[in-house]
């Protein structure tokens, strides 16, 4: 209990942290957002106006106080491009990346740890040298290109094969306008998510194989796996229950790693197939040079990776079969 | 040292050297402008392996301006690879030097170094960049200094744990009880045992710059027309992706190249240093 109190403690500190970060970095940048909200012909005492209006007329220690307690209270502001309260924009987004984050996340490890221990069943031999360099390309290849390779491949490759229309997988968004609220809707979502989960599950997978093949590897050259041989235990059996359970806790800290990888990859993927995400959002924001936008995006981008690094630290121990009676 | 490596390192060495030497003689040897524009509708979309409208053969292909892929992928390789190389290098010799502060001087420094570090490494990468890139002026001073600013974390946490691990050692005692200054015995002593590490973290680190810096400059947020960088050129392709792959394909597969050997060079680097230390 004291453990868990004085963790979520580290993290509100460090969430505080970020906000601090997020404030000073938008705050030092060059430009005032009242220029960039004025048309060009604005006078002076429009210009003083709009600042007064907006607030960036108070010294800086006032204004962070109080951004600090709208945060505190849930007013992420209003965004300067649309003039539509933040927290409306992100209410519409973060379903469609969360959905995204945690279809691709478990395929990811899915993927991710089966490839790693069939690698290390096979450690030394032509197979594990062949997936190690499939792996290391697919980990080195930019996601925004793989995306728009698979888009060329369900457009004009599919055109080139023959395959009839109706079989192809559709390139862009998130449904077709025509099927909203009918019974087809469902189908439509799942056509309409295999490419952007599949190029993020197989970017993250190859990251994931990597080291869980390192960490089976490792855990197969302990002494409680020997002893389960010795034992006369059979191999696949002790493989499973000995091996690579005991690299799974290892494997689990590493998938908490890699959230702040599958964001950065989800707002490639947002951006090349046009999915209203989080991603999204935060490329529009940036392109628009929208303020208020992208530090609620960014906040919110830094909240989930401080929760899963929190919850991780919390779970972990339970998961190794070495402290269960501890 | 590179004697014993595995035949795929050995490859890996081979190709990357071969890129790198191709971007760094290949423009004066093709003697084609990269980013001049001539008769833009008989060269333009001309296939790889094929004659334009003026005769001209592209090994391949033209782009949407006619100008030579193969002329552009080599000068933007230039720039890909500065960015990535000296991006890393900054963020490792940052890195470095701050966790070096920390491991040496617990308290306060420390605890300022390692809370600055857990801040910075709670914000995705890709998303600190973009932010700052969206603030400041985009531009190659802007992208390696907040690819540096965002990348010493890593290596600041080896370091500090190796330096940590040393101060307590036998022969620190010794130079300290030989009346050896703080410099000293951080630069001599210290400095050189826990460096390699540091090294290691360094080279699979630009592999990550790279992708990075395609990556912003594939967003307009990196290197700025009329210089090509790979990033941008996948971004000039994104439009003519029916019509023409090529001008697409070219420069993501040399991203693909550049990254994949710099990584199998870092994790073979990294498994002799971990066999070395019996780590």
């Amino acid at each position: 209990m004291a453990h868990l109190l004085r963790r979520s403690g580290t993290a509100l500190a460090l969430l505080w942290l970020v906000c601090t970060l997020t404030f000073a970095l938008v705050h030092s940048a060059p430009g005032d957002a009242a220029l960039l909200l004025l048309p060009p012909e604005a006078d002076a005492a429009t210009l003083t106006r709009l600042r007064s209006d907006l607030g960036l007329d108070a010294p800086m220690a006032q204004q962070y106080v109080r951004w600090l307690g709208n945060i505190a209270r849930g007013d992420l502001g209003t965004s300067l491009a649309t003039g539509r309260p933040v927290i409306e924009s992100v209410g519409d987004a973060l379903p469609v990346s969360l959905g995204l984050g945690a279809a691709s996340l478990t395929l990811t490890v899915l993927i991710g740890v089966a490839i790693g221990s069939l690698q290390a069943r096979r450690a030394g031999t032509l197979t594990d040298t062949w997936l190690t360099i499939l792996c290391t390309t697919v980990y080195s290849a930019p996601t925004f290109w793989l995306s728009l390779a698979c888009v060329a491949a369900v457009t004009v490759g599919a055109a080139a094969f023959g395959i009839p229309p109706a079989w192809r997988l559709p390139a862009f968004g998130l449904r077709d306008p025509g099927v909203l609220d009918s019974a087809a809707a469902p189908l439509d979502m799942i056509r309409h998510s295999v490419l952007p989960v599949l190029v993020l599950a197989l970017t993250g997978a190859a990251g994931v194989a990597r080291f869980a093949r390192s960490a089976i590897v490792e855990a197969a050259r302990g002494d409680y796996a020997r002893t389960a041989i010795a034992k006369g235990v059979s191999e696949n059996r002790a493989w499973f229950r000995h091996v690579v359970r005991i690299a799974l806790p290892g494997v689990a800290a590493l998938v908490a790693l890699s959230v702040p990888s599958i964001v950065a990859g989800s707002v490639f993927v947002e951006g090349v197939f046009a999915w209203p995400g989080m991603g999204k959002l935060l490329l529009t924001a940036v392109s628009q040079r929208d303020h208020p936008v992208i530090l609620a995006v960014t906040l919110l981008y830094a909240t989930a990776v401080i929760a899963t690094n929190l919850l991780t630290d919390l779970i972990l121990p339970r998961l190794d079969p070495r402290r269960s009676r501890a | 040292m590179i004697g014993n490596a595995p035949l795929r390192v050995r490859i890996a060495i081979a190709l990357l050297l071969l890129l790198v030497v191709a971007c760094v003689v290949g423009p004066a040897l093709l003697q084609r402008d990269p980013t001049a524009i001539g008769d833009v509708l008989a060269q333009r979309f001309s296939a790889p392996m094929q004659r334009d409208g003026s005769q001209i053969w592209h090994l391949f292909g033209t782009d949407a301006f006619g100008r030579d892929v193969l002329a552009r992928l080599l000068q933007a390789g230039r720039l890909s690879l500065l960015v990535g190389v000296a991006g890393a290098l900054l963020s490792g010799v940052l890195g470095a030097a701050l966790g070096a502060v920390a491991g040496w001087r617990p308290g306060w420094i420390d605890m300022a170094i390692t809370a600055a570090s857990d801040t910075l490494q709670s914000i995705p990468r890709l998303v600190l960049l973009l932010a700052c890139a969206a603030l400041w002026r985009p531009g190659i001073p802007t992208l390696l200094t907040v690819l540096a600013l965002t990348g010493w974390m890593g290596v600041a946490r080896l370091v500090r744990a190796e330096v940590g691990g040393l101060v307590e050692r036998d022969f620190v005692a010794a130079a300290r009880v030989l009346g050896a200054s703080q410099r000293r015995m951080l630069s001599r002593h210290v400095l050189p045992n826990a460096i390699a590490p540091a090294l290691v973290a360094t080279t699979l680190g630009i592999g990550n710059a790279i992708l990075l810096e395609s990556g912003l400059s594939f967003l307009g947020l990196g290197v700025q027309a009329p210089a090509p960088s790979w990033g941008n050129m996948i971004a000039g392709g994104r439009e003519h992706l029916v019509t023409a792959p090529w001008i697409a394909l070219a420069p993501g597969l040399a991203v693909v190249l550049t990254v994949t050997t710099a990584t199998i060079i870092g994790d073979w680097l990294q498994e002799r240093l971990a066999g070395r230390t019996g780590g």
